[in-house]
């Protein structure tokens, strides 16, 4: 095994110093001088005509700098989608959803500004409200864009191999419907931005999101700049898992608003105005048939789905196509169908969230394997054995899997969980549950259709040779993607951890899609290896050409110049660079040759150390419709036994017990690793037993806010065993992949699957309750006493 | 989010703030932990012109056990963790588990035991025992001071029977009886940080050591208007001796006697089949707590 | 009208005025630049904004400025001393405790209040303390981890 001097280790965060102290500062915490202050006019109403827009009293309020309205703003869509761009940056002729934007106000202060919102006068025309899919599916309902007919926002239909003939022949067929509710990601920190537009016509925003290279295209789009002149530069993020990963109205605004006074403008939403934008998780109804044989082997599954939009697509359409695409695996199957619709309705719209478009299919699924494996009477671990697929293999849908885990990840919760013995021994009341999981590492493609580098990096080396500075796009957004890509650098650069500063976030440090579809480690950290090999290649050549040795005899480690062959003597290097740094501390005397004088000579002889990476992944998929979406360079996959308690007179469930594994290829850094297994499972415990978007019959949110949108505290969340397998993918930088979403993945069902073993009874919709598994309860028990009765 | 504009006051003795509460009536509200009121206020659900804060007046914080018969009296504005560190409410455990189940420690530690009580919060976590003890309060105005019974303390949601120009002062509780012992039983959702869906206190106190119940009173939370008595619950436990078989006829009873309605955080169903399990648990608390 | 209070804040004694309808945590940000006290939700039910009053931990979005006359407040900018992070800090940086970081000022000040009172918490112990304020990214076992750490004497500096 190679040995590393920084990676695969336990290294503390390069940011954990300033956010443990309070320094690191997140987007509220910036103010720019003279800054304005703006506020949104939202929609008061969930469906309805604009007949009439006065701004007149707004204008006249002291302190109002600027109103805007679709006016000012003009028409151009937007979304994040090119093949579903369905926003403007304002609502002009109606409005769709409770929040929809209406125009804006920027004002000396955020109280004044507030006033001023309240002054415009909006006349509306109410229109008929659409509040669920069946509502908005119906023949004749109305249209809540005129475009799209039957208020379908995106369809898909795919089949490979012949589903029907293959069910036909299976020994059991099993059809199952299951559902959840809107979700919303519920990061602790809300968004917020400033923008500011200077006097040389250069606009530069500062917000909190997950990608500011696809904010900067949508930002120059909607108000029409060139690129070049557009900078999105992201501060630090408290959390976003989805909802922060395209742009918002808010961001457009500030800059609107900033073009029109000439000054920055700053805004940040309240915890409503979060729930409002939404863009979490869709309301997903799956209807599941799978086929299989009497050996237990999966044949063919029939897959419909319907998703509850909203009122815009959003990233709906890859939700639809994910919803299906990611399903089959880790499971070898031979013939998969999948129908699915994405129906807009009059609320917020949804969009991606941790485990996109995947996490309520797999609950489904995995449920209903459990169902399947106990009905032909195996154990659901070996059940899982027989169906999965295994290193080098290819799905039905041709996603290839470059490197594969599953095995391991089962074996190993399966041990450490204590499956084997625990497994049919509790007793009524508790259960223990196991399921699996299966995600991209990275979409294949980019949002829009492009052949660009999915990412850039670059590594300079500073001139005295001592500090290594990587500059990249990518987006830290809490999950520590600049330790990681900072181990890196220190890892192919052959030098300590910190000598290695990092800047990111920034659209003028490269380009970087962001942080979405659990990209980054592999694609940004691919790049960020090449360009600190690249730098290192650099320096190494200066240093072989004046020693006159072969570059092939020497490398560096951990910041030492490492000489392959005996007798090499760097004198005259070390005396210059002792010469030139007469009174430095840390002189070197008798050390081996640094890598920081090799770097100096460098910088001598060729000028600025400029190492260069870039990523773009190989051609992917298939030729089919749709084949774009679910394809990635590398599938991150994982498993997990839940053990619960519930209460079976109240229906309360109490998690007791959490042991996930996840395949993440390689682990760039160990702690980071298990950070993210446990906060995924986390989401997942909230999602399964808590969250939910509620609404009343005007569309109006009812729940937009932490104490009733209920994620779990501290109390609710157990201990959880992390188990990291490594399967080195073969395309991933040091063989490292996804953890950062696939982990939820097999959360939800494993504590479905332990609530039958708890209980005996299945459940086919979230959340769980406890008003929900106490009436599943008491229904069984009227049902047990009925047939009592009967006999 | 702001909160709207308003004018302040800071008495530091309660004669004072009773003065500028007479002075401005319903135009003013009184500001104690501010869990309740400010949220409220950045919500635009209650806009009052004035607010009087209680926080100068350090007679409305002090407690003390006292009298002949060694009665519990608590400032209306002690914050629920000081009633939870002061170890004088040991005795009283259905009110200590509701003080301990309140919000979250950030909230115990502003939240005080006066603005739970005249919130009224169908839900809230420390009406049902201060009921169930008979407990009383003292309302003081301009005019004076008056003694009222906390099961006559609530009118509706957010309504009681203080007065435009009253404030709530202290809160009493008897000394309780030997053999007497108490239990309180929040449903929710999470662990922490969670309204009620149904919540019940019990109090019974034993004739004496196993002997049969000479007193028994039983009161729940969010599945009425106010906190309810189950009346025909604890009329069921009077002279009986307490067994499971007992328990569960009260906890049917007491179902029966509530009131629940359906509303976004569960059916009414729920609740009133909530109240049967959660009555019987309260109860087998209480006994549990006389031994 | 503004209104005139003495406050101290890390030790530091100021005297401000301030309006009656700003709240204790816009005070610390805006007025004396403290920004590390976060801001989640504004209604009590995340602790981003978790301060030390009197030493207790309370949610500073719902405190008026007004009220914190007379009164001694320790921020998250108030652990830091020039031998370096505080222990409890310390512990956060190197358990892993800390991903988004927006918890984290609330975190580390409710976990203080907790070892001043009681310098040997069990695990439901801190997980009671740290019930107030959320976490959505880290699945709190860590910053449980962390906590323990210092307990157990793990954490020096
Ligand atoms: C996140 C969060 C969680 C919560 N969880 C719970 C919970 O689990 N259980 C629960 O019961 N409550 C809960 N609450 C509600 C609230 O914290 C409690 O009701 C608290 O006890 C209110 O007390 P306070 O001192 O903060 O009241 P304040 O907000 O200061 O006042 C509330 C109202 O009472 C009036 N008032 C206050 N003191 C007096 C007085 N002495 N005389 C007359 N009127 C007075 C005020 O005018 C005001 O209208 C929660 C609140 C929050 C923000
Ligand atoms: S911001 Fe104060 S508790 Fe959330
Ligand atoms: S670290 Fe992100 S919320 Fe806790």
């Amino acid at each position: 095994m190679t040995q590393y001097h920084t990676i695969n280790s336990r290294a503390p965060r390069i940011d954990a110093p300033d956010k443990a102290s309070g320094k690191a500062q997140f987007i509220d915490d910036l103010n720019m001088s003279d800054q304005l202050h703006g506020a949104i006019l939202q929609s008061p109403l969930a469906h309805a005509r604009i007949v009439k827009i006065d701004t007149s009293r707004a204008r006249k309020l002291p302190g109002v700098k600027a109103v805007v309205t679709a006016e000012d703003a003009g028409l151009v869509q937007y979304g994040v989608s090119p093949a579903r761009y369905d926003e403007t940056l304002f609502c002009h002729d109606k409005v769709r959803y409770i929040g929809d934007e209406i125009a804006a106000v920027a004002a000396v202060d955020r109280e004044t500004a507030l006033a001023a919102v309240s002054l415009i006068d909006v006349e509306y025309e109410e229109l008929p409200l659409l509040l669920s899919v069946e509502e908005a599916m119906k023949e004749g309902a109305p249209l809540i864009h005129e475009d799209y007919p039957g208020n379908i926002c995106a369809e898909v239909h795919q089949e490979f191999g012949d589903v029907e003939a293959a069910l036909a022949e299976c020994d059991i067929v099993r059809t199952d419907t299951f559902m959840n509710k809107m979700q919303n990601c519920a990061f602790l920190e809300p968004q917020g931005c400033i923008g500011h537009y200077d006097h040389r016509g250069y606009l530069t925003l500062y917000s909190s999101t997950q990608t500011p290279h696809y904010v900067q295209r949508t930002v120059a789009m909607t108000l029409k700049m060139p690129i070049g002149k557009v900078r999105v530069v992201k501060p630090y993020v408290g959390g976003g898992f989805g909802a922060k990963a395209s742009a918002n109205a808010m961001e457009m605004v500030a800059c609107l608003l900033s073009m029109k006074t000439g000054k920055p403008v700053k805004m940040v939403f309240t915890r409503e105005q979060v729930f409002l934008q939404a863009r979490g998780r869709h309301k997903f109804v799956h209807t599941l048939t799978t086929g299989a044989k009497k050996d237990g082997t999966v044949v063919a599954l029939k897959h419909n789905c319907i998703l509850e939009g909203g009122a815009y697509a959003s990233f709906g359409i890859a939700t639809v196509y994910y919803a299906g695409s990611l399903l089959g695996g880790p499971y070898k199957l031979q013939h998969m169908k999948y129908d699915a619709y994405r129906v807009y309705t009059n609320k917020p719209a949804c969009g991606a969230q941790r485990g996109h478009g995947g996490v309520i299919a797999r609950a489904a699924w995995e449920q209903q394997l459990d169902v399947i494996a106990e009905e032909l009477g195996m154990d659901p671990v070996e059940f899982r054995f027989k169906n999965m697929m295994n290193n080098g293999d290819t799905s039905c849908n041709d996603l290839y899997m470059s490197s594969f885990g599953m095995r391991e990840c089962v074996e190993a919760v399966r041990d450490k969980s204590g499956w084997e013995r625990k497994r049919g021994t509790l007793p009524r009341g508790k259960g223990i549950g196991m399921a699996c999981g299966f995600f991209v590492s990275g979409a294949g493609f980019p949002i829009y259709r492009s052949e660009t580098f999915h990412c850039t990096a670059t590594v300079k080396l500073s001139e005295d040779g001592g500090a290594a500075h990587l500059y990249t796009a990518s987006a830290e957004i809490g999950q520590g993607s600049d330790t990681t890509f900072a181990m890196i650098t220190a890892e192919a650069l052959g030098v300590p951890l910190n000598a290695v500063k990092v800047s990111s976030g920034d659209t003028d440090f490269g380009v970087d899609l962001g942080a979405y579809s659990s990209r980054q480690t592999l694609m940004t950290g691919f790049a960020v290896k090449h360009a600190a090999e690249d730098a290192k290649r650099q320096v190494l050549e200066v240093l072989a050409d004046k020693l006159r040795i072969s570059v092939s005899d020497i490398d560096v480690k951990d910041g030492t110049v490492i000489f392959k062959g005996p007798g090499i003597t760097f004198r005259t290097i070390r005396n210059r660079y002792r010469k030139e740094h007469r009174g430095w501390t840390d002189m070197p005397d008798d050390a081996p040759l640094s890598f920081a004088e090799a770097a100096r000579l460098a910088f001598i002889v060729k000028g600025t150390v400029i190492g260069q990476g870039e990523y773009r992944p190989r051609w992917l998929g298939g030729k089919f419709k749709g084949a774009a979406v679910g394809t990635s360079p590398a599938y991150g996959c994982s498993a997990q036994v839940v053990e619960l308690r519930v209460d079976m007179e109240t229906g309360q469930i109490t998690i007791d017990n959490m042991t996930d594994a996840h395949d993440c290829g390689f682990a760039i850094n160990r702690t980071s690793v298990e950070g993210q297994m446990q906060g995924s499972l986390l989401m997942g415990l909230g999602e399964a037993l808590f969250e939910e978007v509620k609404f009343d019959q005007k569309g109006r949110m009812l729940n937009p806010n932490f104490g009733e949108y209920k994620i779990p505290t501290a109390l609710d969340m157990p201990n959880v065993t992390p188990i990291i397998v490594e399967s080195n993918e073969p395309y991933g930088p040091y063989g490292a992949k996804e953890v950062g979403e696939g982990a939820i993945m097999p959360t939800i069902p494993a504590i479905l699957n332990a609530l039958y073993d708890a209980t005996g009874i299945r459940f086919h919709e979230l959340p769980l309750t406890p008003e929900r598994v106490y009436k599943a309860i008491k229904e069984k028990q009227c049902e047990a006493k009925a047939e009592r009765g009967r006999k | 989010m702001l909160i709207p504009r308003f004018e302040y006051h800071k008495p530091s003795t309660l004669k004072e703030a009773c003065e500028i509460k007479g002075k401005f009536k319903g135009k003013a509200q009184l500001l104690a932990g501010g869990t309740d009121i400010i949220p409220n206020m950045k919500k635009r659900i209650i806009l009052p012109d004035s607010l009087i804060s209680l926080n100068g007046i350090s007679e409305l914080k002090s407690n003390s056990v006292s009298g002949k018969n060694r009665c519990a009296r608590i400032g209306a504005c002690a914050t629920v963790s000081s009633l939870i560190r002061g170890k004088f409410l040991l005795p009283y455990s259905a009110l200590l588990t509701g003080l301990e189940s309140l919000g979250s420690p950030l909230i115990r530690n502003m939240a005080t035991i006066g603005g739970n009580l005249a919130t009224a919060r169908p839900a809230a976590d420390l009406s049902p025992s201060l009921i169930a003890y008979k407990g009383k309060a003292i309302l003081c105005s301009v005019a004076g001071k008056r003694e009222v019974s906390l099961d006559d303390f609530f009118l509706g949601p957010g309504k009681t029977i203080l007065n435009d120009d009253e404030i709530l002062a202290e809160i009493i509780l008897d000394e309780l009886p030997a053999c007497t012992g108490s239990g309180y039983i929040k449903l929710g959702t999470r662990k922490a940080l969670e309204i009620s869906l149904v919540n019940v206190a019990a109090v019974i106190a034993l004739e004496k050591p196993d002997g049969v119940i000479a007193g028994a009173r039983i009161v729940m939370g969010a599945v009425g208007p106010i906190p309810l008595r189950a009346t025909t619950a604890e009329n069921l436990l009077m002279g009986e001796k307490p067994s499971d078989g007992l328990f569960a006829e009260a906890g049917k009873a007491a179902a029966e006697d509530s009131r629940p309605i359906d509303d976004f955080r569960g059916s009414a169903e729920y609740r009133r089949d909530m109240v049967r399990v959660i009555t019987v648990r309260a109860l087998q608390k209480a006994l549990h707590d006389i031994r | 009208m503004k209104i005139v209070i003495n406050v101290t804040v890390n030790q530091k004694n100021y005297e401000l005025a301030v309006e009656p309808n700003m709240t204790l945590v816009d005070m610390l940000r805006e007025e004396l630049r403290l920004t590390g006290t976060k801001k989640g939700c504004g209604l009590g039910e995340c602790g981003a904004c978790t301060i030390l009053l009197d030493g207790q931990p309370v949610s500073s979005c719902v405190m008026l400025a007004v009220e914190a006359h007379n009164r001694k407040i320790v921020t998250i900018e108030g652990l830091e001393t020039e031998k370096g992070l505080h222990p409890i800090q310390q512990a956060f940086v190197e358990k892993g405790a800390i991903q988004c970081g927006f918890c984290t000022s609330g975190m580390v000040l409710s976990a203080k209040a907790l070892l001043d009172d009681h310098p040997h918490p069990d695990e439901q112990d801190i997980r009671k303390a740290i019930s107030g304020n959320l976490c959505r990214c880290t699945g709190y076992q860590k910053i449980v981890e962390a906590v323990q750490s210092v307990s157990e004497g793990e954490q020096t500096s």
